[in-house]
């Protein structure tokens, strides 16, 4: 025990000190552990208050132990709790931690007892009190302010003192005690309320400062890897994006998997870990299995290479890729060396990763089945316009061998290219040449059938001939022209077909004299609605079939397409 | 010796049934028409015996010109089509006579013979015999025009013929008052007159019982006493 004549304050400023600095690196030490997450923001939710007041309430008991007897009194860090478990968790976190460590220090005894619980209490509610306050002013962001802490202590503080001369009895001896201990405690604990509150921002901005990175590392890897898989989950996309990934990453190696085999791996052990083979890994085995991440750190769960014992790495974590309804439709693993004593494998970068991954490969899949439906549509059309056309076509053709076998010679050989063009093209683009003469065969026939009430002109001039369109795409509108315009003519009718270049767009028009074009919800219209959805699936919206009509007069459709300039063998 | 018209719109597809016709020595072939309007008056005046009839033609179809033949005068139909899926569903269920282009020679004479033999199926047998009408053709200044029926006003009969009447146009058609009153909603107003009634626009009671109505281009037409009642309990007027 301390005899007050020996002591001085700067002495005293300096015990307290070194007192606090304990405090705060035990304080320190929590910041590190989950504890203090809930610490670092406002919250109004029960288990974050408990956990603040657990917390506060434990450093003001700590505060207490920390320091040292004077004549009876204890000169302590006992406030800094109080004031912030108040600031931090409100008014009533505040009173609860206030209350406990005053009940904590009442049971020490001394002559101070009672004052200091009581003061201990008022500290806690003068923290909770300002933690209103701000809230009501809309200044929670100040809740974190270490200036705050630091006056709040420093009010509370000096309330403790003249609570200690109001109750402390006898009053000599606490009129001594305050002169004594009042600058060297006010000092300490208002500094040290701001240090811990200094602590707990630095805390959350290197939490902050954390995801940034890890949400850049995320976005770098969406973005590099965007389009890589559209074409298909194989073995060349794959490597491409495991390189994508440890570029970004930084970790020792990658590797993509399906649920057979490995498709992609790059980095360290790429020698041996060879795309193609069959999947080794019992881990990888149990990640498709179990559709669960597996983190095989080489410390709790031993790491093996299953393909080369001579293998440097030394911890993998493998995290399932899933596809339509959850199922695993293969892995990515991430793995770092033996030789790298502080891992960055991240099992949250890696979700995330995964969860990328797995989107890319289902638009993948989308987009592939959104190709074979058009494939399969345009087979059907195919399929739906020969049976009318072609037995017109022979009937036709029949009355004409009779007349002139010559003619029917030559309707025979259009017939034969229609056919040809028709069923054979499997390319998905082809030239304007390719297409008109497709049409140009399929007119011929339908001049012969309509002798005389049709007339067609062409207007394409020949330096637009190569430029490339969607396979197919004129003869269902020259088709249609005919279908439901030239053919419901009672008078003789024209179709022109012209073309033009605009800009960086073809401009392909088919019109008829008939001006009989209604709209149809679906149904008839199948072969221009899908020659339209053909181009705006490829090209975009700015694309397309567009259709004018005057009614009675004519009909007007046009194609645009953009022009793409293939680069032309001279 | 029977009479035969031929309705095609596709003169290659005529000439090859003219062809094939022609080898039977008892086959007259009386006329051929390219559309279905003007098929329709070649019936009336020619009165043939049978007609080959295609389906597919402009504006008015094989199977709706039938249905503007009023079942008496209407002649056997043989229907001639290249393909159609519901039309050869609609035949085989009505068992109705009909050919495949490129027309089938042998068939062709199975036809004849039946017709020879005197058989000819009842003429309500036709599929979309009794449909209702969805136009009027009508000829005016020697042109075709087709009138839709929302947009008819009134027809009535004079010493031309049967006149259809619409807000900016009219002609003369070759359907009778019979057919259109039973094949539309037309209603008789006047013994001569059919009414649409979505096209009325006001009825002027006269002092002797009967009525005129004013058509909503402002044309007059005469209601008789008989007509009155019915017309005012179509409009639901006591």
């Amino acid at each position: 025990m301390l005899e007050l004549q020996n002591i001085n304050h700067l002495a005293l400023i300096g015990s307290l000190l070194q007192q606090m600095c304990v405090y705060l690196v035990i304080a320190y030490m929590l910041s590190k552990t989950p504890l203090f997450a809930p610490l670092m923001q406002v919250t109004v939710r029960l288990p974050d208050k408990l956990v603040c007041y657990l917390v506060f309430s434990a450093f003001c008991i700590m505060g207490t132990y920390l320091g040292f007897q004077i004549e009876g009194a204890i000169a302590n860090t006992r406030a800094i709790g109080a004031v912030l478990g108040g600031i931090l968790g409100g008014p009533v976190v505040g009173l609860a931690v206030g209350l406990t460590g005053g009940l904590h220090r009442y049971s020490l005894g001394g002559y101070t007892d009672t004052a200091c619980a009581v003061s201990t209490t008022v500290e806690g509610l003068i923290g909770g009190y300002l933690h209103l306050f701000l809230l009501k002013r809309h200044r929670a962001d100040r809740l974190l302010s270490p200036l705050i802490a630091l006056g709040a202590t420093l009010f509370a503080e000096i309330s403790q003192m003249a609570i200690i001369l109001l109750l402390a009895r006898p009053f000599d001896d606490a009129t001594r005690l305050v002169a004594h201990i009042a600058l060297p405690m006010i000092v300490t604990n208002s500094v040290g309320a701001a240090l811990f509150m200094r602590l707990i921002l630095d805390r959350r901005e290197t939490l902050e400062k954390y995801s940034i990175a890890f949400s850049a590392k995320a976005l770098r890897i969406a973005e590099r890897s965007v389009g890589v898989l559209l074409q298909g989950f194989n073995e060349h996309n794959c490597t491409r994006l495991a390189q994508i990934v440890r570029e970004e990453t930084g970790v020792g190696a990658v590797a993509i998997t399906d649920c057979e085999k490995l498709l992609g791996f790059v980095g360290i052990g790429a020698d041996h870990h060879l795309p193609g083979t069959p999947i080794s890994s019992p881990h990888t085995f149990y990640a498709i299995a179990h559709n669960e991440v597996v983190y095989a750190d080489g410390a709790t769960i031993a790491y093996q290479c299953s393909v080369s014992k001579d293998c440097k790495l030394g911890s993998s974590l493998v995290i399932p890729l899933r596809g339509e309804g959850n199922r695993v439709f293969g892995t990515i693993k991430l793995y770092e060396p033996k030789s790298k004593f502080f891992s960055s494998l991240n099992r949250t970068l890696g979700e995330g990763i995964a969860r990328l991954l797995s989107n890319q490969v289902l638009a993948g899949t989308i987009e592939e089945q959104k190709r074979l439906l058009v494939q399969a549509e345009i087979k059907l059309l195919q399929a739906q316009i020969n049976p009318h056309f072609l037995f017109n076509a022979l009937n036709t053709l029949a009355a004409i061998i009779r007349r002139d076998p010559e003619a029917a010679r030559s309707i025979v050989q259009y017939l034969s290219t229609f056919f040809r063009k028709s069923l054979k093209r499997v390319s998905d683009e082809s030239t304007l040449k390719d297409e008109i003469e497709h049409v140009d065969a399929y007119l011929r026939i339908e001049l012969a059938r309509f002798a005389g009430r049709l007339d067609v002109e062409f207007a394409v001039a020949d330096d637009l001939l190569h430029l490339r369109l969607p396979t197919f795409s004129l003869q269902p509108i020259v088709e249609n022209a005919i279908k439901y315009g030239i053919s419901q003519m009672l008078e003789p009718g024209k179709i022109t077909i012209s073309a033009e270049r605009q800009g960086d767009g073809l401009t392909i028009v088919i019109e008829d004299s008939a001006g009989l074009y209604k709209p149809k919800p679906d149904g008839d219209g199948l072969g221009m609605n899908l020659v339209d959805r053909r181009i705006k699936i490829r090209y975009g919206a700015a694309y397309g079939i567009d259709v004018t009509c005057q009614p009675e007069r004519w009909t007007r459709v046009t194609i645009r397409v953009p022009v793409e300039e293939e680069l032309v063998a001279c | 010796m029977l009479s035969a018209l031929i309705i095609d719109d596709e003169a290659p597809s005529r000439e090859e049934l003219k062809a094939l016709l022609a080898t039977a020595p008892d086959v007259e072939i009386v006329g051929e028409c390219s559309n279905a309007v003007e098929g329709l008056s070649a019936i009336h005046r020619l009165r043939p015996d049978v007609v080959f009839l295609d389906i597919q033609m402009p504006r008015v179809s094989g199977l709706e010109m039938v249905s503007m033949i009023e079942p008496s005068a209407l002649p056997h139909i043989v229907f001639v089509t290249a393909y159609d899926e519901h039309a050869l569903k609609a035949f085989e269920e009505h068992a109705a006579d009909y050919l495949l282009k490129p027309i089938d020679p042998q068939r062709l004479e199975k036809t004849l013979d039946w017709l020879r033999a005197g058989k000819r199926p009842a003429a309500t047998a036709f599929p979309g015999a009794d449909s209702p009408l969805r136009q009027i053709p009508c000829i005016t200044r020697n042109r075709i025009v087709l009138i839709a029926l929302e947009d008819v006003e009134y027809v009535n009969t004079d010493v031309c013929g049967v006149q259809v009447v619409a807000m900016n146009k009219q002609g003369v058609t070759e359907l009778t008052l019979k057919i259109l009153q039973e094949r539309t909603a037309l209603v008789h107003c006047h013994r001569q007159y059919l009414i649409n009634l979505a096209q009325i626009a006001e009825i002027e009671l006269l002092d002797n019982g009967a009525a005129e109505i004013v058509t909503q281009s402002g044309k007059r037409v005469p209601v008789s006493r008989r007509y009155l009642r019915e017309i005012k309990d179509k409009l639901l007027i006591s």
